[in-house]
C-alpha cells in the first residue's frame, strides 16, 4: 500500500492562537484510497490542521501539496474546487434557509436564468444529492430549522458529496449521528475508498477509528506523535500515545452495585413537556440515573424540565418533600445544578473570565453584608479550580481560551462550589478528550458516594451503561425501558429499546 | 481495579503572559484619549484650559456627563442602551419646574419621580414586549420630545428665582461624589453589578443559573430614569428655565463618555466602572475645549458624531462576533 500515490501532503505546519501553539511543526501524508484517522485529545490540533487544509483558516507557516502540486487555497470555495471538502464539528448550516439553499449556498448561479434563480430546479438537484447519500427522508424544500442536529449534519454531508470531493474531511461528526446516520457516513467513506479517493476522519471514539481507518495519525498538544498502520492498531497503545503515558482500558465505574437508598430526592410525575410524553420516574439519594436513546428521543428535554427551564404542559417535577420545581431559581433553592449539552452557548459565559463563571451561581453565599469582596471571590475560585484541577494561567483568563475539557471543568466547578445535591448533567463529556473524561467520571463516582444524586443524559450509550445505577431508555419522548445496573447490560441489548 | 487508578492528569503547561496584547491596549486607550484631549486643547487655546474659572466650567459640564454615565454603565454592561435620557431629562426638568410652582421643595420629587416613571416605562416596554432597547428608547425619545412641547405649551417654565441659589458647588460636588461612589460599589462589588455584566456576557447562561433576568434587565432603566430626572432638576436650578432644548446634548455626551471610557457597546465582562470617570472627564474637557475655541453648536454635534463612531470602532468587542449584523 505504501507504493500508492500521495494525494495530499502537509509539511511543517505551524499555527498559533495567541500564546497557544495549536500546530507545532506538524506534517501529514494522505494516500489515494486511504481512510486516515486523526486522533488526539482536545487541543491536540486535529481540527486546526484539517481546517487549514479546507482553507477555513490560514496556517502561520508550512507547505501543502495536492497530487504533488503546491496547494494554497485562499477560500473554502477554492478548496472545494480543488476537491477538498470538510464536515465541521460544529454547526455549519443556516437555519433560515431551505435544505436546498443550504446545499447550494454560494453556487446559486448554477440555477440562474437571466438573473432569476429557479427554486424548482434547485430543489430537484438538491433532492438528488440527498438521495445520493441515501438520506431521502430529508426533503430539499424543508426549512433547515425544522431538522435536528443529525439531519443537519447529513445535509452538510450531501453538500460535500455533491461536489464529488477527492478528499473528504469528517471532523468529529459521528457523535452527533445515530446509527442510521453513522451507517450513511461509513458507506460513503467505503465508497470513496473504492473510488481511490481519500477520507480524513476525526473522532474521539477509538473503537470507531480502529474499525474504519486504514491508518491513524496521532497528535498531542499540536505536535505530531506517530502514525500507525492497520496491522499496528492496538487501543491501549493508541491511548498511551495520545496522553503520553499508560492509560487503563476502562474508565467507567467498575463496581456493579446499584443504589440501594430508597429515599426519593426528585420525582417526575406524568410529565408532558416539549417532546416528552407521560414521563414518570423517581431519582433516589446517592443514585446516578442515566438517560439514553437516539439523538431526538427527548432525553435533553428531561434535563431542561428537571431544572425548570422547560415548563411541563402536564404533570410536575417535585423534590422528595413534595416541593414543585417551577423555574431555575426555584430549582437552585432545592440545591439543583444543570449543565446544558450546549456548553459554549448555555453553560458558560465564554467571553467572561473563569472567576466570574465559577462565582455566578454562588453570589448569595459569597456576600459579606451586601457586598461581594474580591478576596472571598478569589478564595472561592481558587478552591474549586484547584479541586477540579483546571488548567489555567490564572482565574482572570477568559473561558474561551480554554480547551473543551477545561471548559467543562469550569462549568462543574461552578456547581460544585454552589453546593448542589442534585446534578443534572446533559452530555457532560461531549467532545471531551479521554483524560478529562475520566476525571469527570471519577468526580461523578465521588459525588455519588457523598450521597449526591445525578441525572446523566448522554448520547453515548456505553457511558450511560458504564456509569448509571439505573438506565432509562427513551424512544420518541416516551420511556421504553428501565434497567438496573448489572454485568449483562450491554449496548446491543438496549438498542432494541431505542429504535 | 478501583476507579481511582484511572486518573489521568497531564502536566500543566508553562506559559508566559504576552508582553503586550489587545486587551491591554483597550485598557490604556481611554487614559491616552483623555490625555490627548486635554493636551490638544491646552496647547491649542494657549493654556486656557487650566484656569480656575475654566475648571469650574469643566466641573459643571462633567457633573452632568459623569452622573449620567453612572446610569449608563449598568445599561451598557448588559448590552442595553437608552436613547431617551436627554428627552427624559427635559420632561423631568419641566415637571420639576411645575412642582416648584407649588412649593420649591417639590421640585426634586417631581423631577426624579418623572424620570423614574419614564425609565420604568422604557424597561417595561423592553422586557415585557421584547422590543430592542435601542428601538424602544428611540421611540420614547420622539414621544417625549413631542410631549414636552405640550407640557410647556410651546414656551418655557421658570422656577421661583430664589431656587437658583441652590446651585452651589458644595451641593453639586456632594451629589456627584455620593452618586459616583455608590454607583461604583454597586457595580463592582454587589451581586447585582456582577450579574449585569454576566447578562451582557451571555444571557442564556444567567437564565440557566437561576438569575431573574427580566427583573435584572428592567432595573437599569429605572436607575437611568431616576438619574435623568435628577439631572433635570439640576438643570433647572442651573439655568433657571425648563425649555424643550433642555438636555439635548446629554444623550450623545453620556454615550460617548461610556464608550470612550472603554465599555464595549456589546456589554459584557470587560465593562469597567472607571469608564465613568475617565470617559466623563474626556467628554467634559472635549465639550469645554470646543467652547473655548468658539466652535458652534452644530459643529459640536458634528464632532460628537465623529467621536461616537471612533469610540465604537475602538471599544467594540469583536471577540464575540463572527458576523457583523
Amino acid at each position: 500500500m505504501n507504493q500508492q500515490e500521495l494525494l495530499f501532503q502537509a509539511d511543517d505546519m505551524y499555527k498559533s492562537f495567541g500564546i497557544t501553539k495549536a500546530l507545532n511543526n506538524v506534517s501529514l501524508k494522505l494516500r489515494r484510497g486511504q481512510i486516515l484517522g486523526l486522533i488526539g485529545e482536545n487541543g491536540s490540533g486535529k481540527s486546526t490542521l484539517t481546517s487549514i487544509a479546507a482553507a477555513i483558516q490560514p496556517a502561520d507557516s508550512g507547505k501543502m501539496y495536492k497530487s504533488g502540486q503546491p496547494y494554497n487555497p485562499a477560500t473554502t470555495v477554492e478548496a472545494n474546487q480543488a476537491g477538498v471538502c470538510m464536515i465541521l464539528q460544529e454547526k455549519g448550516t443556516f437555519d433560515q434557509l431551505t435544505v436546498a439553499k443550504n446545499i447550494f449556498i454560494g453556487k446559486e448561479e448554477m440555477f440562474s436564468k437571466n438573473g432569476i434563480i429557479s427554486n424548482r430546479n434547485m430543489n430537484k438537484e438538491a433532492q438528488k444529492a440527498l438521495d445520493h447519500i441515501k438520506a431521502s427522508h430529508i426533503r430539499a424544500e424543508m426549512p433547515l430549522g425544522v431538522l435536528n442536529f443529525e439531519e443537519r449534519k447529513l445535509v452538510e454531508l450531501a453538500r460535500a458529496m455533491y461536489m464529488d470531493p477527492e478528499i473528504l474531511i469528517v471532523d468529529e461528526t459521528t457523535t452527533a449521528l445515530s446509527r442510521t446516520g453513522r451507517d450513511i457516513l461509513y458507506e460513503i467513506m467505503e465508497k470513496m475508498k473504492k473510488e481511490e479517493k481519500s477520507v480524513i476522519f476525526i473522532s474521539h471514539d477509538i473503537d470507531e477509528l480502529l474499525e474504519k481507518c486504514d491508518t491513524l495519525t496521532i497528535l498531542r498538544d499540536g505536535i505530531y506523535v506517530d502514525t500507525l498502520e492497520k496491522e499496528q492498531f492496538e487501543a491501549r497503545e493508541i491511548k498511551r500515545l495520545m496522553v503520553g503515558r499508560e492509560v487503563a482500558d476502562n474508565y467507567y465505574r467498575t463496581d456493579m452495585q446499584s443504589c440501594e437508598n430508597e429515599e426519593v430526592i426528585l420525582k417526575f410525575d406524568s410529565i408532558d413537556a416539549g417532546s416528552l410524553k407521560d414521563i414518570n420516574f423517581e431519582l433516589h439519594k446517592g443514585e446516578i440515573l442515566g438517560f439514553g436513546g437516539l439523538a431526538d428521543c427527548g432525553m435533553h428535554d428531561i434535563g431542561k424540565t428537571a431544572f425548570g427551564l422547560l415548563k411541563p404542559e402536564k404533570g410536575y417535577v417535585a423534590t422528595g418533600d413534595g416541593e414543585i420545581v417551577k423555574n431555575p431559581a426555584n430549582a437552585m433553592r432545592m440545591k439543583m445544578a444543570y449543565i446544558s449539552k450546549n456548553r459554549d452557548q448555555e453553560a458558560l459565559m465564554t467571553a467572561s473570565n473563569i472567576k466570574d463563571n465559577i462565582c455566578l451561581a454562588s453570589y448569595p453565599k459569597l456576600k459579606t453584608g451586601p457586598l461581594v469582596l474580591p478576596e472571598s471571590e478569589k478564595k472561592f475560585v481558587d478552591k474549586w479550580a484547584d479541586e477540579l484541577e483546571i488548567k489555567m494561567q490564572n482565574s482572570n483568563q477568559y473561558v474561551m481560551e480554554l480547551s473543551g475539557g477545561n471548559k467543562q471543568k469550569v462549568a462543574l466547578a461552578k456547581w460544585l462550589g454552589f453546593g448542589a445535591d442534585i446534578f443534572v448533567l446533559d452530555c457532560p463529556t461531549r467532545g471531551i478528550d479521554i483524560g478529562v473524561k475520566s476525571n469527570i467520571y471519577n468526580l461523578m463516582i465521588r459525588l455519588r458516594s457523598e450521597g449526591k444524586s445525578i441525572i446523566l443524559i448522554s448520547e453515548e450509550l456505553s457511558e450511560v451503561i458504564g456509569m448509571s445505577d439505573r438506565t432509562i431508555i427513551l424512544k420518541n419522548g416516551k420511556i421504553s425501558g428501565e434497567f438496573a445496573r448489572e454485568e449483562e447490560l450491554t449496548e446491543a441489548k438496549l438498542i432494541d429499546y431505542m429504535m | 481495579m478501583t476507579a481511582d487508578t484511572n486518573v489521568i492528569s497531564t502536566d500543566v503547561k508553562e506559559s508566559k503572559k504576552p508582553v503586550f496584547s489587545i486587551p491591554d491596549f483597550r485598557k490604556i486607550f481611554p487614559v491616552l484619549g483623555l490625555i490627548a484631549v486635554i493636551a490638544f486643547f491646552q496647547i491649542y487655546t494657549g493654556g486656557k484650559v487650566f484656569t480656575v474659572r475654566n475648571l469650574k466650567a469643566v466641573i459643571n459640564e462633567g457633573f452632568f456627563i459623569m452622573i449620567g454615565s453612572v446610569g449608563y454603565v449598568f445599561l451598557l454592561s448588559q448590552g442595553s442602551m437608552d436613547f431617551s435620557i436627554g428627552a427624559n431629562m427635559c420632561v423631568s426638568c419641566a415637571a420639576a419646574a411645575m412642582g416648584s410652582a407649588i412649593s420649591p421643595v417639590l421640585a426634586i420629587p417631581f423631577g426624579v419621580g418623572t424620570g423614574i416613571i419614564i425609565g420604568a416605562l422604557n424597561g417595561f416596554i423592553h422586557v415585557k414586549f421584547k422590543i430592542g432597547a435601542l428601538i424602544a428608547t428611540l421611540a420614547m425619545q420622539f414621544i417625549l420630545n413631542g410631549f414636552v412641547v405640550i407640557l410647556l405649551d410651546g414656551g418655557t417654565l421658570q422656577p421661583p428665582l430664589n431656587m437658583l441659589k441652590w446651585n452651589t458647588m458644595t451641593l453639586k460636588i456632594t451629589t456627584f461624589l455620593v452618586i459616583v461612589i455608590v454607583g461604583y460599589i454597586v457595580f463592582e462589588y454587589t451581586p447585582y453589578g456582577k450579574r449585569c455584566r454576566a447578562i451582557g456576557s451571555c444571557e442564556e447562561v444567567t437564565k440557566q443559573t437561576g438569575v431573574n433576568y427580566p427583573l435584572m434587565k428592567f432595573i437599569p432603566f429605572v436607575i437611568m430614569g431616576a438619574i435623568a430626572g435628577l439631572l433635570g432638576f439640576f438643570s433647572l436650578i442651573r439655568t433657571g428655565t425648563a425649555s424643550s432644548h433642555t438636555g439635548s446634548e446629554l444623550m450623545m455626551n453620556v454615550l460617548n463618555a461610556a464608550l470612550l471610557g472603554g465599555i464595549p457597546i456589546s456589554g459584557g465582562a470587560t465593562s469597567k466602572y472607571r469608564a465613568v470617570v475617565i470617559g466623563g472627564l474626556t467628554m467634559a474637557f472635549l465639550t469645554n475645549g470646543m467652547t473655548l475655541m468658539g466652535v458652534g453648536n452644530y459643529d459640536k454635534q458634528l464632532i460628537r458624531g465623529i467621536v461616537f463612531l471612533l469610540a465604537i470602532a475602538i471599544s467594540f468587542d469583536r471577540k464575540n462576533m463572527t458576523v457583523i449584523k
